[in-house]
């Protein structure tokens, strides 16, 4: 479980998450909603790690991320999954995917390539195993990205945005991998601009405004006129997204 | 045979002359690349208070006189220090140093020119900053690095000519000794420069395969 409780951070002194608590349960589909800015990245930031609390706890499978040794317990249990895929471009496909599952998990370099390839035969990528991110379209370095995070087994997936670098095309079929891992019961917190995809496959979805999470509710509910469509400011957010 | 002519003792006068100007050249290369890589990680860490020293060392470095930095290095420090050393320290030290100094600037940049974004990303997945900058940055920044640095070095190897001046029996220094037996200047000067030529030439020929070869093995494309 990742438990997010009273979390600020400020840049300097400009408030960016205020008080956000959250609570992500094993299985659960979490969904981030929000206008540009109002805190989506930070807050993913902040339970991978990349950035330090200002105030407050988040613990992932009871593991404090701003302790030391409760970060490496919290980075092993995740595996974030970038919007501009942050592949190392020196590597093949391959050697990205199998790089921390041979150098964090000790996994000897037969059964992690193995692992590998099945990943990438998994989202249609079984040809491009030895071609480097350079050789790849956009939405081929995204399921690259897709299977480094998965080969690391993770208990919860972090995706930022993940299919919003690419075209119409190549997110269908990035979006396609994620729905059928979410059926297969995968656990992730989601932050995405793809409305009608995220009512489709979350369990709940949260929704942040200048940096406070101001609703949290089971996703049919988010979307009836009596829950999410109830408050206003939710209300004209999805109307702008919709004409986008 | 007059004292002043050429003799075939000459030929291996000058071996032992490109000998010694080589020797140097390797030491002063190996000790600088090592501690410009140093400076370089100590800077990438930001190692309180070391970046404004490492920085203002080096731009020293770059931008003064080799020969003045190695008048200082051979009479300066002793008068100051009240040590003694021998011309073949001082040049070692003195061409190490320089070295160092432009490698600094090169490796630095190097490790500038990798994104940001694929070290958060190793970060997450949990390898170390040891593992990252093995795995992640050196390969990268050393596919950028070969070509500038070979640039650089056949810079060097010209530069340890000025030890001469401090005593070193360098080819230069061998070149002197021709010179004023067989008052031959022409003659004299144009072998010294040729030798130093082919081993510049040579040297930038082996450079050019390293970074073929590193550049084989990182084929993305980039940089
Ligand atoms: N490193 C930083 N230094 C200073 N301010 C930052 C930093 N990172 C983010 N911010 C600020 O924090 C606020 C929230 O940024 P964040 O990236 O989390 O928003 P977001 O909801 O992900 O937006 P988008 O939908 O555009 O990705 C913004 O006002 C941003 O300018
Ligand atoms: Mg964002």
């Amino acid at each position: 479980m990742i438990v997010a409780e009273n979390v600020e951070k400020r840049f300097r002194d400009v408030e960016v998450l205020k008080r956000v608590n959250l609570r992500v349960e094993p299985g659960e589909v979490v969904t981030i909603l929000g206008a540009s800015g109002s805190g989506k990245s930070t807050l993913i930031r902040c339970i991978n790690g990349l950035e330090t609390l200002s105030g407050g706890k988040i613990t992932v499978d009871g593991h404090d991320v701003s302790t030391k040794a409760g970060l490496v317990a919290a980075r092993r249990a995740s595996a974030t999954v970038f919007q501009l895929f942050n592949l190392y471009p020196h590597m093949t496909a391959l050697q990205n995917i199998t790089l921390a599952p041979v150098e964090v998990l000790k996994l000897p370099k037969t059964d992690a390539e193995a692992r590998a390839r099945a990943l990438l035969d998994r989202v249609g990528l079984s040809a491009q195993a030895d071609a480097y991110p350079q050789q790849l379209s956009g939405g081929q370095r995204q399921r690259v990205g897709i299977c480094r995070a998965l080969a690391m087994q993770p208990r919860y997936l972090l995706l930022d945005e993940v299919t919003s670098a690419l075209d119409p095309e190549m997110t269908g079929d990035v979006l396609r991998i994620l729905a059928a891992l979410a059926a297969e019961g995968t656990t992730m917190v989601f932050v995405t601009h793809e409305i009608e995809f995220a009512r489709h496959i979350s369990s709940r979805i949260v929704f942040l405004e200048q940096g406070e999470l101001i609703v949290d509710l089971p996703t049919a509910k988010f979307f009836a006129e009596d829950g999410g469509l109830a408050v206003p400011r939710i209300r004209q957010f999805l109307s702008k997204m919709k004409k986008d | 045979m007059r004292y002043a002519d050429f003799t075939p003792y000459d030929i291996i006068l000058l071996l032992q002359g490109l000998g010694v100007t080589l020797a140097l050249f390797v030491g002063t290369t190996l000790i600088g690349l090592f501690l410009g890589l140093l400076l370089a990680i100590v800077h990438h860490y930001r190692i309180p208070g070391c970046r404004p020293v490492i920085v203002v060392v080096t731009e020293a470095l770059k931008n003064s006189p080799v020969l003045v930095q190695l008048f200082l290095v051979f009479f300066g420090i002793p008068a100051f220090l009240h040590i003694r050393m021998t011309p073949v320290e001082a040049a070692t030290l003195t061409i190490s140093l320089n070295t160092a100094a432009f490698a600094f600037v090169v490796f630095r940049s190097g490790i500038e020119s990798i994104d940001r974004d694929q070290i958060e990303a190793a970060k997450v997945f949990g390898l170390g900053r040891s593992q990252i900058l093995r795995l992640v940055i050196a390969p990268q920044a050393a596919a950028f690095a070969v070509g500038p640095l070979v640039g650089i070095l056949v810079n060097q190897l010209q530069v340890t000519s000025l030890i001469s001046v401090i005593g070193v029996f360098d080819l230069t220094k061998i070149g002197n000794i021709l010179n004023l037996r067989t008052l031959q200047p022409f003659i004299v000067w144009a072998v010294i420069g040729l030798i130093y030529y082919l081993a510049a030439k040579a040297l930038a020929h082996a450079g050019g395969r390293i970074e073929a070869a590193l550049r084989k093995s990182v084929k993305w494309g980039g940089i």
